[in-house]
This record gives structure tokens, sequence and C-alpha cells, in this order.
């Protein structure tokens, strides 16, 4: 192990290369601070050339390692438990914006938010939009197929990306390109992209950027019962309408925000508001702004307001987007959840998650991109409180069971990680996990890259053979 | 909802953190450094595990990033949950010093600063060497002595005789915090201070016996003396009578706005401290509450921009009133400065003991003040004032930096 920390050191530099258990305890932990397991060294490639030497050397020392972006993942997916952490946050370089193909070629640290914002002179964005998105990396949206608010009009992480370079566990170099019609070929970029850094490391990406909307919309409806705001929600989908976003907060997460420097304006004594943003060409936009509306009206919402100026929109929307940090005013730990579920089932759905919180004494907070059905419901407590800690397991665990009885999933966006894996046996038949393995060894057979994660590693038929098996 | 466990952790607001990271890219050292032990999130996991006992107070490691800290707090206005991280850092600082001496140059500015009469001499011998012209001539010179000179020579200001304005004092009385390098480096601004609140209303009464604000002994841990010299203000401006307690520092502004922290354990004071931190202000609120009174333009009508320091923007949430200030003069053309709320690495005296960072932090915010084309930047700090006037002369800018205030007092005289 000195001898691989020394090999690292030579190649990044030895500030880059933490091997001291002080320095590896802020790298410990991702955005779930509950959950803690602490790498065996940290290692922090400076440039492409550097990251491939990485990875090259960990092949050649047989060692597993974990890629990690900014941190901010919310299940526990870049915890490097005893392995290598190698981080990717100084490949933070944008390598080209083309306006003319509408594309940009970036390094996995380039912060979300910081792409957008060197489009924006070019009248462009990049769409997928994760809360996050001040902090985290493109190559953490990658790895995780991130989605976020705008997602239901504009798609996913995976909508995209159209090409990305590779560096395989084994150091090899590999192109993957989304196939076209031209090119026909099995979507190799497709099968990575959310693969959750089990399948090598990206070393750049090239994504579509998006045209500005000529007009923008945001309302805020504001709903005397989460039920009628569910029911809002499935009436305007139904209605035919594609808002850019339609999010959902509970009266909890609303006076978390209020209580913020994020402070937006949101009415306190709410159940529910819904955050319903239409976008495009003008023509048209004010039939949708004024059906939204009226179905909200009908059913049930106290009042819609629309924001008046950019600013508005900007303070309607970054309370939405830090309401997950905004909780830590409410308890010193969250347990975070990310289900999908079938959007007609919203209402009731709420309905039993709430009978489960009130059942098991535990306050959960929801703050969810309701037009898509993903749900957030969130839960405050102290993990010191052992009791706290054990009711807020068993209620995260009725809420997953019962999302997965109506035919939902149990991830939309934060990956399934370490902190869902016991739930992918409840979600998928053994022969579908094994499946999963073998898609997994033909990327990296000898399991190094983020080992014991996605999968649980018992139902991979031939694990027992794999030498990066022991995690 | 109970916090039993938290609210057993040694250090008080820690438990608000759930490290959602939102924080890092509003953290000068993590953006210069890319090491999470160096950013926010990261320095708060080390100070619990400090709190905790889980590392030794002297371990090299911890201490080597929990001192990289700027202190800016720009992570403050970030954070979501509204972490105190600068009380996080102060606690953790005063943790810290017991049983390891802080390094010389900044003992050596403690103790100055905290008796007013060695403090005087001191200022006095710099202003003397300034006058010879030495520390301009040697601006130029590379490393910490040369920028160390550059700071000196970029407080020299002609010396301004205002006419006497005759306050009516609707506005109310005002006591003004002399400040250790306002009154010794920056008396121009001083003075200037005077003169804007004089003409704008305020009626000015003296507080005798004031003292260092205690800024700096508290952000480099010792809290004992800062809270020492914390009484002695609060007694001093509660003699002086006075409305409002005035400073054009921003540094000290926001350490005397939250003198109640500091104080908290001290049942004698703590309520005094609150009283006395609600009357305090920026001379930028003050003149903006005022108005305040226009003025004609400055000289040659120059373009001017304005960076935000730290301790008012995040430390005291004071962002408004200084652009409100220089709208006060006509013909001004302000421009926008990028990322003006990003630290200039001054930090009180962390650009004299970290200079290399202090220098990595500082160069964003020199292409910025060169890309923005202005001839002033205004700014109402004196560090910041040192740290980017400095910077401006050795990079052989033609720029300025200038306390919004002692433009506004130039154009009243003016007009």
């Amino acid at each position: 192990m000195p001898e691989l920390a020394t090999t690292l050191s030579h190649i990044v530099g030895t500030r880059y290369c933490l091997t001291r258990a002080t320095e590896l305890l802020a790298y410990a932990t991702d955005a779930l601070p509950g959950n803690r397991r602490r790498p065996r060294l940290a290692v922090m490639p400076g440039t492409r050339d550097e990251t491939v030497a990485v990875v090259r050397a960990l092949y050649a020392a047989g060692m597993p390692f974990v890629p990690r972006g900014a941190g901010t993942g919310l299940s526990g997916g870049a915890l490097a438990d005893n392995v290598v952490l190698l981080g990717l946050q100084r490949l933070r370089q944008i390598i080209t914006i083309d306006p003319e193909s509408r594309t940009a070629t970036v390094e996995p640290g380039v912060v979300n938010a910081a792409l957008s914002k060197a489009a924006l002179p070019f009248g462009l964005h990049y769409a997928p939009d994760p809360s996050s998105q001040t902090a985290c990396t493109i190559g953490g949206n990658l790895a995780e197929n991130a989605g976020g608010p705008h997602c239901l009009k504009y798609g996913v992480t995976l909508n995209h990306v159209l090409a990305a370079t590779v560096v395989l566990p084994n150091g090899e170099i590999v192109s993957l390109t989304a196939p076209s019609e031209e090119t026909p070929a099995y979507d190799l970029l497709g099968a990575f992209v959310g693969s959750e850094g089990c399948f090598g490391v990206a070393i750049d990406i090239t994504v579509r950027l998006t045209p500005n909307p000529e007009h923008v919309h945001t309302m805020l409806a504001d709903f005397s019962s989460i039920d009628d705001a569910a029911r809002a929600t499935s009436a305007i989908i139904a209605a035919g309408i594609l808002p850019a976003a339609l999010e959902l907060m509970d009266a909890a997460t609303i006076q978390a925000v209020e209580s913020s420097i994020y402070a937006a304006g949101y009415p306190i004594d709410a159940a529910a508001v819904l955050l319903v943003e239409v976008d495009g060409a003008a023509d048209g936009l004010d039939d949708d702004v004024e059906a939204v509306v009226r179905i909200c009206r009908a059913c049930g919402a106290r009042m819609v307001r629309s924001a008046s100026d950019a600013i508005e929109r900007g303070r309607l929307w970054q309370g939405r987007k830090k309401a997950f940090g905004a909780m830590g005013r409410l308890a010193p730990h969250l347990a975070v959840q990310d289900a999908v579920v079938p959007r007609s089932q919203l209402a009731p759905i709420l309905a039993r998650m709430a009978e489960i919180g009130t059942r098991h004494n535990v306050r959960i907070c929801n703050v969810f991109h309701a037009g898509d059905g993903n749900l957030h419901p969130n839960i405050p407590y102290d993990a010191g409180n052992a009791d706290e800690s054990a009711r807020v397991h068993a209620a995260m665990s009725e809420i997953m069971e019962l999302c997965i009885s109506v035919g939902g999933t149990i991830t939309g966006e934060h990956g399934v990680g370490s902190d869902k894996l016991a739930y992918m046996e409840r979600m998928f038949p053994g022969d579908s996990l094994d499946a999963m393995c073998r898609l997994r060894d033909a990327f990296d057979p000898e399991r190094r890259a983020n080992p014991g994660k996605v999968v649980p590693s018992h139902r991979c038929k031939e694990w027992h053979a794999a030498p990066g098996a022991h995690t | 909802m109970t916090r039993t466990a938290a609210d057993l952790l040694p250090l008080r607001g820690a438990e608000l953190c759930v490290h959602c990271g939102f924080c890092l890219q509003a953290c000068p050292t993590y953006l210069a450094l890319d090491d999470e032990n160096d950013s926010p999130r990261g320095r708060i996991v080390l100070m619990k595990a400090l709190a905790e006992g889980a590392i030794a107070s002297n371990d090299p490691d911890a201490r080597r990033h929990l001192d990289r800290c700027l202190g800016c707090r720009g992570c403050e206005t970030a954070c979501p949950s509204g972490v105190p991280y600068g009380q996080l850092l102060e606690q953790t600082r005063e943790r810290l010093t017991t049983g390891r001496p802080l390094p010389l140059v900044a003992r050596t500015i403690l103790f100055v600063f905290a008796r007013p009469r060695l403090l005087g001499m001191v200022m006095f011998g710099a202003r003397m060497f300034r006058a010879t012209g030495m520390p301009a001539l040697l601006a130029r010179v590379p490393g910490r002595l040369g920028f160390a000179m550059a700071m000196l020579a970029s407080t020299a200001r002609p010396q301004r005789a205002y006419p006497a304005a005759d306050p009516d004092g609707g506005r109310g009385t005002v006591a003004i915090l002399d400040g250790c390098v306002m009154e010794g480096l920056f008396t121009s601004i001083n003075r200037a201070t005077e003169h804007v609140l004089d003409v704008n209303g305020y009626l000015r009464v003296a507080a005798h016996g004031q003292r260092c604000c205690g800024a700096l002994h508290a952000h480099a841990g010792d809290a004992a003396l800062a809270r020492a010299l914390a009484r002695a203000n609060i007694a001093a401006f509660e003699k002086s009578g006075a409305q409002f307690v005035c400073t054009n520092s921003a540094g000290c502004g926001a350490a005397m706005k939250e003198y109640s922290q500091l104080l908290r354990d001290d049942p004698e004071w703590h309520n005094r401290a609150a009283a006395f931190g609600a009357r305090v202000r920026d001379v930028s609120e003050l003149l903006a509450v005022a108005g305040p009174r226009t003025a004609g333009s400055l000289p040659g009508a120059p373009t001017v921009t304005y960076d935000a320091p730290c301790h008012l923007q995040h430390g005291q949430h004071v962002t408004i009133p200084p652009l409100t200030v220089l709208a006060a003069m006509s013909q001004l053309t302000l421009i926008p400065l990028t990322d003006s709320d990003q630290c200039c690495g001054s930090a009180g005296i962390y650009n004299l003991i970290e200079p290399e960072l202090s220098d990595q932090v500082l160069a964003p915010k020199l292409a910025h003040i060169a890309a923005s084309g202005a001839a002033i930047v205004a700014t109402g700090n004196p560090g910041c004032l040192m740290q980017i006037g400095a910077g401006l002369a050795r990079s052989g800018s033609p720029a300025t930096a200038r306390h919004p205030v002692e433009l506004l007092a130039e154009a009243y005289r003016k007009s």
C-alpha cells in the first residue's frame, strides 16, 4: 500500500494524494452524512492524462477504487470503504463549446451550473438541472443519470449526453457515442450513463446544449391540502399540458425554506404549494398559463400567483433547489429518499405515506418532482438517537415497499449506491440482477470500480471468482 | 423533534450542517486548492472531530486546513441551513490556540493592536516611513516584503480640509469607532467619514476609552483578549450616550454586531453586548437611511466598480447601502464587478501569515477589476483597501482602491 501511495503521488503530486486519517475524514461521506466509510487513500488527478495514469496504476496494483465528483450524491454511491477514492473535482475544464452544433465537451469535474453559465452568451444552457447544480459535477451527473425539475419536459442526463471518452477499470481508453440511424449499434453509451461509477471513469463528456426558451412563465399555486395539490398535478398532465417543471413542496419543507437565507415568499400557512413553469414560444403560452391556473383553482388552490420578473422567478426556484439543505434546520441528520410512482396515484400514496409517518412518529418532509411522480420523502432526525433512527429506518422501508407495491421504482435520479442496495432484491428477480452483473462484467470483469454498489454482490453468479470480491 | 445528541456537541451550531455541499463553490480556498479539507463542509468535519476528541488538537493536518480558512464567511451566504460558520471557526481556533503559539507575525500584530499607546507609536512610525516615499519605491520588490510595502504605500492619501458643516443632528447622535488601521493609516478616510455624517444630519459625539474592536484577536483564536476589548468598547460607547455606533470598517462592524456571541457565556455582559450590537451601523447604512444628500461629480467623472467586503456582505448582510452611497454622486458610472462577492484574500492579517494562498485568491479579483476597466475600485474595509490597492500597484494597474465614503466626501467638497 505505501508503494501504491508513492506511485500515485508521483503521478498527481503529494498534495493530491491523501493518506493520513485526518485528511480522509472529509472524504468519508457524500451528501448523505449518516453513512460514513473511510477510504484507504484519496487521489485527485489534475489532468485527463493523470487520471488515465492513476487508473492504470490502480489496475497494476489490483486495487479497487471509487470515482467521486463533488460528493453531493444522495445514495452513498461515492463511499469508498477502505479502497481508493478517485476524486475528479480538479478536472473542471470546459474543453469546447460549439454554438453551431449546440454541444459542449467538458471534463468530468465541471460544475453543472458552470456549464450553463459558460453557454449563456450563446443563448444556450445545459438542461438537466439537479437541485445541487451549483455544486454537483457533470461527471457525477453522468454516473447517476441525474434528473432535476426541468427534466419533466427536457429529459434526464441520458437524453443530453452525446459521447464520452472512458477509461475502463483496466486502463483501456474507449470512445462511447450515442448510436444514430446511420451507425446502428448497441447503445454502449446508454449503458454507461447511470452506471454509478461501476463501469469506469469518463474523462471527457460531450453533451447537448439547449436553446434558452423564448418565454418563461412561473406560477406558484397555494393549497390547503396536499391531496388537492397532488390531484392538480395529475389534472395538469391529463389536460395535455407539458410544463417545463412541476414541483410540489409540503408545509414542513415550506417552513424550512422560509426560515433560511433562500426564503422565497412561499405562503407559510399552506399545506402544499405547486411550482409550475411553462415555457416556449409566446404563441400558445398564455393558453397554457390560463389552463394551469384554471385547473389549480378547480382542484382547490387558494391562490395562484405568477413571478413578475426574472428576479422573482429566480427566488422561487432558489427556494425549491435549496430545500434539501434547509432541512438541516429541523434536525442534525436527514434521511433522503427517491422513488418514482405512477403519477395518477400520487394523492393516495401521499396519504398513505403520511399515515406511515404518523405511525412511526417521524416527520416526513415532501419536496419532489410531482410532474414525474418522482417522490423525495425526507425525514429529519438525529442519528445519535438510536430509537429515533430505528423508527426512521422502519418508516423509510415501509415507504419504499409501498412505492414498489404500486408499480413504482426505488430511485428516480439519486441512484442505488449503497443506501438502496437492499431494495434491489425486492425490486428485481434474481435473473435480472445476474444480468446486470454480466453487463457490468463487459466493462469491469474484475469488479474493481465502485465495488459493492448498485447490485448486491451475492446476487452475481460467479462472484467469488472475481479478485475484487472482498467487499 | 428531539435533538439530544446534538445538544451535547461542544461545537454549537455544527449540528446544522447536513453536508449538502452547496458551500463548496462559494469557498475561495476550495476553488484555489481543490481539496475538501479546505472547504467549509470539510473544515466542519475537522472541527467536529476536534470537538469530539476524535482527532488531537495538535494534529498538524487539521491545523493546516483550519489555519488556511480566510474566515470570509462566503459559505454562510450560500448555506440553506444557516450554519454559523464564522462562529464555529472562532470557537475552534480558540480551542486550537490553547497550547500552541500563533505565528510570530500574528502575535506581534495582536499584541500591538491591544495596546493603544504602543499602537499609536507604531502607526506614527508607519506614517513617517510612508512619508519618506520608500514604501512606494519598494512596492514592486518581489515577495512578501514588497507586498507589505505596497500595502503601506496604498494607504497614502492627500490630507483634505473639509468645510465645517453645521449639522442639525436631526438624524440622531453618532459615536464613531476610530479603528486601529483606519485612524492610524487611513486618517483621511476617518475625516471624510466625519464630514459625510455631518452633511447628512448626524450629530457626532465622542466615545472616550474606546479600543481595538478585537476582531483580529477573535479570528485568530485569542478569545480572552477579544472579550476584554469588547467589554471596554461596550462600556465606552454606552458612556457616550450615542444612539448609533458608526464604523467605516466592515471587519470591525461585523465583530461589534456580534459581540453578544463572543460574550454569550458572560451573564453580566451578554445583554449589554446585544444592546450594543443593535446600535452598530456601517457608515453606509447611516448614509443610506439619510438619503444620502446628493453630490456633484468626482473630478474627471471616473468609472467606478464596487467590491463587496466579505464582512459587510456575508458578515453583516449589508449589500445595497454602499451602492446607494455611490449613486449619490452625479455622473458616476458604476460598472458591475464579476464575482464581487468573492473574497480578495486580505482577511485581516491572513495576507501576512498565508501569503501564497492570499495571492492565489487575489489573482482572479485583479483580473476581474482589469476586465471591468474601472479607474476606481470602491470598497469599505481597510484590509481590502490595502490588499486590492497593493495588488493593483504591483500589477502596474492605473486603478486605485478607495473607500466609498472618501469618494462621497470628495464630491461634496467639489460641489
